[in-house]
């Protein structure tokens, strides 16, 4: 019996498997195309369609743009949630709850949603399309995360710590950047990572706030609308690699520190 | 809740959000050039070479029919934008809303283009013109000619006939699609009324009915190149040129109905506070060698509206430049509806889309 | 909870300005530039398109026009659909993850489980139209093998929407509910099993409900993000139907039709509140 469940547990585990990576690979099988088509058969190897997406300058520029929006936004919005969280787990405030739930909101909101009401807003108020609108917007669907996350995580073992602190006289902004801070780590980190991850790949929002500079989720869709081609799955490969890259080294980094 | 108070909230919001607007309107330099495209003009091999000659940066925003240009247009500040990309037969359109500036005809190669295509009744309003066109073509038939038979595709009977169900897909732009449906009840696409609606739409539905799926141009152009279909509805040279090399049996008839002229003209406008530079532009587009690099853009090939075009022959051969005064000839013009039938013609295209 | 507010009280310094200090960036944040574009969305969705006063056109185009309510009929059978195949697929794998794999390879099985995640998004859709496509590697496959005579139509279809969908919830849901799992104290299960329950009692009666919230919660989530979702169907469906995103999508890139575009995600949204308030009681956020 046990052992049945075993053989039937890997059988299915590898069928989820082959379904999460079926299209990875053939993603990345045919970004090695040598013809223009990426559908089979396979006609590569060939670095080709790399070498078309590295010297398209605006393919190249949006990879930048969007890092930037990805390391800013995520910035702002982990900082707000931080101080935010700080905020209502150490002090009693009138309406906590309600405030609360104003702020994890923007959860339950499709960041469609969310794009439309800052266009029709911008639009209003005669506020350009740029990066930055886009920015502002990645800020609103990751600050509820952020907030949720750090929040979530405040317990009372770090209010001892910091109340163990706060009775030898620190003042607050000591504890806050002493003890806080350092003891939060975790949870700030992890709600900057997903930050990051969820503006990285942010599509709509990107799309509908930007002009002329826009996020590589945009470009490739542009590129995508503009024909099919081995180079979508170039950039596609190529933005894999890069974000394994990273997450490979958050864990490492992450993981390695915690005690055993 | 009455406009007043709509417009007291505006009042609001435009002073609550000024301060970020002073952040935000960063705007482009003076150096930029702001263009309104389409994709095809996205190509980098298109607008490098006029970057490194002029040593300007050409800002491109690409957009989906007049409509929405329009509504870009409107909701920037006057002066954010130099040139466009427009429909040749919509220009009347832009200017009446004030947008464009007069071209200096004595700058252009008026002289160099397709007659046919010329289109003054458009591009020219009281006398000034306002367009010149730069690149066409027919939104037809397109079609692999080893899996159909190419006799079947003179008529557009073929399209809702039995003959080649689930094996058509349809080009998803309302206006020339609607344009081939009229055409195919013997409707001339220049005098379409609201009346004509109920019987395009009843065409439209048989065309649905024989169709595996509707797609914007990278989803029929795949549909097309892979197999997935054999026909393709509003299909024309812009499908079949691009992919030539690939798929040497993709092509297209202009049927015994007619087919839609597609043409784009480029316009500058009146606020750019780029003008020298917006004209150096036209001129590079519609210089032999820019015409050369339009005409094969990697977004969509089409024809060049100047009959001088740096093309090789291969290149003019796939492009069929030496059938064209044959195809002018039989091809009517592009819809231009009124903004209400506009409006219950993408409502007749959303019914389509949403039959089952 | 009650401990929050013993530390707030035991916080003698702490004048009322600090608090508020901490709070009021992200509570402005979220006012400015979530609730006030809400309003101004709800706004506009009440004016004419081309710049008329006030009307309820946008609306009663949506509830009169077959077309336009059958994109929502469309959105909530997909999503449906989606939130069930993702759960009843994830559940199990998740449960395999955390308990027939070794501790010590959990991690790393975890991991690979949402490596894809980190494909481009937009890129994961039209990976998966390369995948379906008519001599994509699943027809070859099944035609070679003698399963299908002719290849099967699974591109541009609901199927093919309905799987890109399910590719990436699959992933979202296995995380969520395999952290629930993992939180899930092997004490209870012991005095389970102490008390005679097999393990599937055990598994019904003591499992299943003390993950339900975890479930709910990656359900929920799975209805907002899939409900909200433009690109997927875009390039999967093949037009083949309209999904509410896409309508909304198609007022603002044809027309420019913001009232009419602001009406459709009001309504959009209104949906998704209802869903929200069903299944409020999993949701709330409490501190460790």
């Amino acid at each position: 019996m046990r052992a049945l469940v075993r053989i039937a547990s890997w059988l299915y585990a590898l069928a989820v498997y082959g379904f999460i990576f079926l299209p990875v690979i053939v993603l990345v099988l045919f970004s090695l195309q040598a013809t223009s088509f990426p559908i089979p058969p396979f006609t590569g190897p060939s670095l080709r369609w790399y070498g078309a997406v590295l010297s398209d300058t605006r393919l190249t520029s949006a990879l930048v743009n969007s890092l930037l929006v990805a390391v800013l936004s995520s910035l702002a919005a982990v900082t707000l949630g931080f101080l935010s969280a700080w905020g209502f787990a150490r002090f009693t405030l009138p309406g906590s709850a309600l405030l609360r739930g104003l702020i994890t909101l923007p959860l339950t909101v499709s960041y469609l949603i969310i794009g439309m009401g800052l266009l029709v807003l911008f639009n209003w108020a005669g506020v350009p399309k740029s990066l930055l609108a886009a920015g502002i917007g990645h800020v609103v669907i990751n600050l509820p995360l952020c907030f949720a996350i750090i929040y979530s995580q405040m317990g009372d073992h770090q209010i001892n710590i910091e109340r163990a602190a706060r009775d030898l006289g620190a003042p607050e902004w000591k504890v806050l950047l002493l003890i806080t801070v350092p003891v939060m780590a975790p949870a700030i980190f992890a709600g900057f990572f997903l930050s990051m991850t969820f503006s990285w790949d942010e599509f709509v929002i990107s799309f509908l706030l930007t002009r002329f500079d826009t996020t590589l989720p945009v470009e490739i869709w542009n590129l995508l609308r503009s024909g099919l081609n081995p180079k979508t799955n170039a950039i596609g490969s190529l933005v894999f690699a890069v974000s394994i890259v990273l997450v490979v080294l958050f864990e490492l980094t992450l993981l390695r520190r915690k005690p055993a | 809740m009455s406009m007043n108070f709509t417009s007291v909230l505006k009042t609001h919001l435009r002073a609550a959000t000024a301060a970020a607007a002073l952040l935000l309107a960063t705007g482009a330099q003076a150096a930029d050039l702001n263009a309104l495209i389409w994709c095809d003009h996205a190509d980098p091999a298109l607008l490098q070479p006029f970057e490194e000659a002029n040593g300007v940066k050409v800002n491109v925003k690409e957009f989906e029919g007049t409509g929405a240009g329009l509504a870009i247009v409107e909701q920037s500040q006057p002066g954010d934008w130099d040139v466009m990309v427009i429909d040749s037969i919509d220009i009347p359109r832009g200017v009446e809303k004030g947008l464009f500036e007069p071209l200096p005809e004595d700058k252009l190669p008026l002289a160099d283009l397709f007659p046919e295509v010329k289109m003054d009744g458009s591009t020219v309003v009281d006398g000034k013109r306002y367009g010149i066109t730069e690149k066409f073509g027919y939104n037809t038939i397109g079609y692999n000619k080893t899996k159909v038979d190419p006799a079947d595709m003179q008529s557009m009977a073929a399209l809702t006939g039995d003959k080649y169900k689930g094996k058509i897909a349809i080009y998803d732009y309302y206006l020339p699609v609607i344009g081939m449906a009229a055409l195919a009840i013997g409707k001339k696409t220049a005098e379409l009324t609201e009346a004509d609606l109920p019987a395009i739409k009843a065409e439209l539905l048989k065309m649905k009915a024989n169709a595996k799926l509707v797609g914007e141009v990278t989803a029929s152009q795949t549909a097309l190149a892979t197999g997935e279909v054999d026909i393709l509805v509003g299909g024309g040279e812009w499908v079949t040129a691009g992919l030539a090399k690939e798929n040497p049996a993709l092509d297209f008839s202009i049927p015994k109905e007619g087919a839609v002229l597609w043409s784009q003209s480029l316009a500058m406008f009146k606020d750019s506070k780029n003008k020298d530079m917006a004209l150096k532009f036209i001129q590079y587009i519609m210089s032999p060698e820019g015409q050369a690099r339009l005409a094969t853009s990697s977004c969509y090939w089409g024809m060049p509206a100047n009959a001088k075009a740096a093309l090789t022959d291969d290149q003019k051969k796939i492009l069929r430049f030496d059938e064209q005064p044959g195809f002018l000839a039989r091809a009517q013009s592009y819809p231009a509806p009124t903004a209400d039938l506009d409006k219950k013609m993408q409502d007749v295209w959303t019914e389509m889309l949403q039959a089952q | 909870m009650s401990n929050a507010t013993n530390s707030g009280r035991a916080l003698p310094r702490a004048g009322f300005a600090l608090p508020w200090a901490l709070v009021t960036p992200a509570l402005g944040w979220t006012l400015l530039f979530f609730v006030l574009p809400f309003l101004a969305m709800g706004l506009s969705s009440l004016t004419a398109h081309d710049g008329g006063g006030f009307t309820l056109a946008n609306y009663s185009q949506f509830f009169t026009d077959p077309s336009y309510w059958r994109a929502m009929v469309n959105s909530l059978e997909v999503t449906a659909i989606v939130t069930v195949i993702s759960v009843l697929l994830a559940y199990p794998f998740a449960w395999i993850l955390a308990e027939q794999v070794p501790e010590r390879w959990q991690r790393l099985a975890l991991m690979l489980a949402v490596l894809p995640f980190w494909t481009s998004y937009v890129v994961r859709s039209y990976s998966w139209l390369l995948v379906l496509a008519q001599n994509g590697v699943v027809n070859r496959a099944l035609t070679s093998l003698g399963l299908v005579a002719e290849p099967l139509q699974l591109a541009n279809t609901r199927l093919a929407t309905v799987t890109g969908f399910v590719h990436f919830f699959v992933m979202l849901l296995t995380l969520t509910i395999f952290a629930n799992l993992k939180q899930l104290s092997p004490s209870y299960r012991k005095a389970a099993a102490d008390l005679g329950a097999g393990p599937i009692r055990t598994f019904l009666h003591v499992v299943l409900p003390l993950t339900l919230p975890g479930i709910m919660v990656g359900a929920f989530l799975t209805f907002v993000l899939c409900i909200g979702d433009y690109i997927t169907p875009q390039i999967l469906g093949g037009n083949n139907e309209l999904l509410m995103p896409q309508l909304v999508m198609m007022q603002i890139g044809r027309r420019g039709d913001f009232p009419l575009a602001s009406a459709l995600s009001i309504i959009l949204m209104a949906v998704v509140t209802v869903a929200y308030l069903a299944c409020a009681r999993w949701l709330k956020i409490e501190r460790a």
